[in-house]
């Protein structure tokens, strides 16, 4: 298997196409796969060598029992950037995996081109996100636990997700298993393997990216938010106050844009990538199309 | 071209030798589901992708093959379908 070694742990990652490099980063509880079955791995190896990897604790990667924070990742990015002798990258984001594509364009700045977000929550700027903690997604997962007579709580707690997950029994897991079918069962498995780390805690963590470092960050910045996303405050601030942002919502879509509307999803990112390098968008036949 | 028993027996190794410490089935046949039957996950399927181009001994288009499933709102695969995928791609080196 491709991986890497990174600091105290061990990253799994793929890597197809050649071009620009363009790093793919996922979000907490999900894993590079996401970025294959939506297609969008595939659709930008036609102009760009894309770097698609498993955060830490992640999909294949291994799961050390501390440093999730976006600061430690950040500097996970670094030295898999490193190992991999890539040329300063377009980090595309999802959700937390955004928090560390930016994070890292603050301490690593040198590793990066610029960075794609998609709707990405970020903790430095709980003040101004009036729904921190509300997601439209987690009380869909809420419901869906409470159905097997697991509570979770009214605001996102990744901890407490973990742990009950950890602490349940085979039937009761089985019968989740059953409810999320054959594609969300590798997401859900993943979840109790996280009760014994510091992941849940982590993430939701401040751990250095202000919103003063937010501002600081010089590189251009698309922020790509989804029509019905609960950050839509956060994609206004960026917009307001990062020196080269560009916001765009992508409709149709609620926290998992490459899933919820892969088509306009896959044509913004192709579209701003191709902008940014200035490569020739009439290539994939889908310039401005979204 | 090889025949779907002859890439059958190829996946069928190809997947034990992948992940060595799974309790897969004694036998398995086209219809065999390789999420319900075998228990893999998206990533592991990613892995696999990645085994089966190392025995090919080639690139495989195998990334358009798991995103036209979920396209096509597949909720799962069967070993045929990956067998037909194969014989469409044949190796390079067996």
């Amino acid at each position: 298997m491709p991986e890497v070694e990174v600091g105290s742990t061990r990253l799994y990652y793929q890597q197809a196409g050649a071009g620009p490099d363009v790093v793919l980063v996922h979000a907490v509880t999900s894993n590079l796969a996401v970025w294959v079955f939506s297609g969008l791995m595939d659709a930008l190896a036609s102009h760009y060598r894309v770097t698609a990897y498993d955060l830490r604790g992640h999909g294949m990667s291994a799961r050390p029992a501390r440093g999730y924070t976006s600061a430690v990742m950040a500097e996970d990015f670094r030295q898999l950037h490193r190992a991999l002798g890539l040329k300063p990258a377009y980090l595309v984001g999802h959700s937390f995996g955004g928090v560390v594509s930016m994070h890292a364009a603050a301490l690593a700045p040198e590793c990066v081109a610029g960075v794609v977000l998609s709707d990405s929550f970020f903790p430095g700027l709980k003040h101004i996100e009036p729904n921190f903690g509300k997601m439209g997604l987690w009380q869909e997962v809420r419901q869906t636990f409470a159905r097997v007579g697991v509570e979770l709580g009214e605001t996102v707690d990744f901890g407490r997700l973990f742990r009950e997950t950890a602490a349940m029994s085979p039937e009761k897991f089985q019968q989740l298993e059953e409810i999320y079918g054959a594609f969300g069962r590798g997401w859900l498995r993943q979840l109790p393997l996280l009760a014994s780390t510091s992941c849940g805690d982590d993430v939701l963590a401040e751990a250095g990216l202000t919103a003063d470092v937010l501002r600081s960050i010089q590189h251009p910045v698309v922020a790509l938010y989804d029509e019905f996303s609960p950050f839509l405050a956060t994609a206004n601030w960026l917009q307001q106050y990062l020196p080269c942002c560009v916001a765009e919502i992508i409709p149709a879509a609620k926290h998992l844009a490459m899933l919820d509307n892969t088509a306009a999803f896959t044509a913004a990112v192709l579209r701003h990538l191709n902008r940014l390098t200035g490569t020739p968008g009439q290539s994939h036949g889908i310039a401005g199309s979204a | 071209m090889l025949g779907s028993d002859q890439v059958l027996t190829l996946l069928a190794e190809v997947v034990r030798e992948t992940f060595p410490d799974r309790d897969f089935p004694e036998s398995v046949d086209i219809s065999t589901l390789l999420f319900a039957d075998l228990g893999l996950s998206s990533i592991e399927l990613v892995v696999l992708g990645e085994k089966l181009e190392a025995r090919w001994g080639r690139r495989l288009p195998f990334a358009t093959f798991l995103k036209g499933l979920r396209d096509r709102g597949a909720t799962d695969i069967a070993l045929g379908e990956l067998v037909v995928f194969l014989q469409n791609n044949p190796p390079q080196l067996v």
